[in-house]
């Protein structure tokens, strides 16, 4: 009888601290700060004159990504103001999933709830100032108050928005981008440990089997790169709804 | 006070506690442990690491986590707003301003290079016309010189055929006199070596004249 023994979630999320306060989290953190300004410095100091390649060409791409596909669908031309803000986000939390299936560092520091609360608390921070800067205590009204709602459907309709839009909207943009990364590394750890156990648990006729859940290991860690970037791009453009919204209500 | 070491063996990570001058957890008491579990005597020896030290929460945010991620990413986003950002944006506008130059430029040439040739078909169709035009004026030139010179050369064959027709009867009519002469005279032999008298010349080239007429006319 096959007993696989699968450690509690916070046994996965221990780490030891590299010293006091710094742990392989503060580390990815730092690291995707790190690797992001070195894509952007050596993209900086390549020739723009000509064709861009290599570096310069990924930086580019991204940046035209932002642009393209996140502020301009969402804020339209006066977003494009956005972009530097949008693409350190989507590039930190992108640098910050990948680690995820990085071998040996094989965590993605999105899936701890400090960096996706914090950006979450900062887009909530910026999206409520930008809302007061375009509209002032307008915005309160355009937020809570909807035009076109009967008056008497307010008493419902304005709790529901003020929930939905002060309190729901930081709490779900860090809960969806933390637990996809979080579910997507304890996948990761169920079919290693369950591979690892199959092979190794000493009984031969298990070792065949063994390959099936590996072959699944394989398919979620090729299925995490989709997701780093996926849920990058979710927290960005949700980011840039809500402030393009805030900005320009009447969208 | 008890500390945590963690270390990373074949079957994962594993916690121990440990202090100076001891082994083991076994004489760990509850009270050295961050969290007295819920129950236990806090003079109690611990039975696991687990219920001493449960490890990091999964969804309590970790304070060094927190700042250090924000420290991080609020660097890196200014870095990008004053620093990165700005440079490669200047380089593409830059890049992108000279490729709609160069599309400009191109877009001048080729109405350039259309009218350049607009101007080279209209006086391809001006010279073709004038080359059309010269090529009539020859050709009609041509035509009468083609005509004078056919009634020219007409009326020299014409008067060559008289000549030639004259010298014709001339010498035909030299050649019958000669025939008649010589005639004549095998006439008069003859009747003189069968007579032994010589006929009447006159008589003798009036009768040939005769004769040869009759002949030529029948």
């Amino acid at each position: 009888m096959l007993a696989l023994e699968f450690p509690p979630i916070n046994e996965i999320l221990r780490w030891q601290d590299v010293f006091p306060s710094f742990n392989k989290i503060a580390i990815i953190a730092v690291a995707a700060a790190l690797v992001g300004t070195v894509i952007f410095l050596i993209a900086g100091n390549a020739d723009g004159s000509k064709a861009p390649r290599g570096i310069r060409n990924f930086a580019e791409a991204i940046v035209e990504f932002i642009e393209g596909q996140i502020i301009m669908p969402t804020m339209g031309r006066d977003g494009l103001g956005w972009t530097p803000f949008m693409l350190s986000m989507f590039s930190f939390i992108y640098l910050c999933n990948v680690p995820g299936i990085i071998p040996i560092i094989q965590m993605p520091a999105t899936a701890r709830m400090a960096i996706p609360l914090f950006l979450s608390l900062l887009v909530w921070v910026v999206f409520i100032g930008v809302g007061f800067k375009h509209q002032g205590l307008g915005y309160l009204k355009s937020s809570l108050f909807p035009p076109g709602v009967p008056a008497a459907l307010y008493i419902l309709v304005t709790p529901i928005e003020f929930i939905s839009t002060f309190l729901v909207r930081p709490f779900s943009l860090t809960v969806r981008l933390f637990a996809n990364m979080l579910a997507g590394h304890i996948l990761l750890v169920t079919f290693a440990l369950l591979t690892e156990e199959l092979v190794q648990g000493g009984n031969i006729a298990l070792i065949p089997v063994g390959i099936l859940p590996f072959f699944m290991l394989v398919f979620l860690t090729a299925f995490e790169v989709l997701v780093a970037f996926l849920q990058a791009y979710i927290f960005t453009i949700l980011a840039a709804v809500y402030i393009g919204g805030a900005a320009h209500p009447e969208h | 006070m008890l500390r945590a070491v963690v270390t990373y063996g074949s079957t994962g990570p594993e916690v121990f506690l440990s202090a100076e001058g001891e082994e083991g957890y076994s004489s760990y008491k509850y009270e050295d442990c961050s969290i007295i579990p819920e129950g236990k005597d806090p003079q109690e020896s611990i039975e696991s690491l687990e219920e001493c030290d449960p490890g990091p929460s999964p969804i309590m945010p970790e304070a060094k986590e927190l700042y250090w991620g924000a420290g991080a990413f609020i660097v890196f986003a200014l870095l990008m707003r004053f620093f990165l950002y700005p440079r490669l944006r200047k380089s593409m506008d830059a890049r992108y301003e000279s490729i709609r130059s160069s599309h400009a430029e191109a877009d001048q040439a080729r109405a350039e290079a259309r009218g350049e040739v607009a101007t080279y078909e209209a006086a391809l169709a001006e010279v073709k016309a004038e080359a059309a035009a010269r090529i009539d004026a020859a050709r009609a030139t041509l035509e009468s010189e083609r005509s004078v010179q056919i009634t020219e050369v007409n009326g020299r064959i014409a008067a060559r055929r008289e000549a030639a027709a004259a010298a014709s009867v001339s010498a035909h009519q030299a050649a019958r006199g000669e025939i008649g002469t010589a005639v004549a005279s095998v006439a008069s032999r003859t009747v003189e070596l069968a007579t032994g008298t010589s006929p009447d010349p006159v008589a003798v080239s009036r009768v040939v004249d005769e004769i040869m007429s009759s002949g030529v006319s029948s």
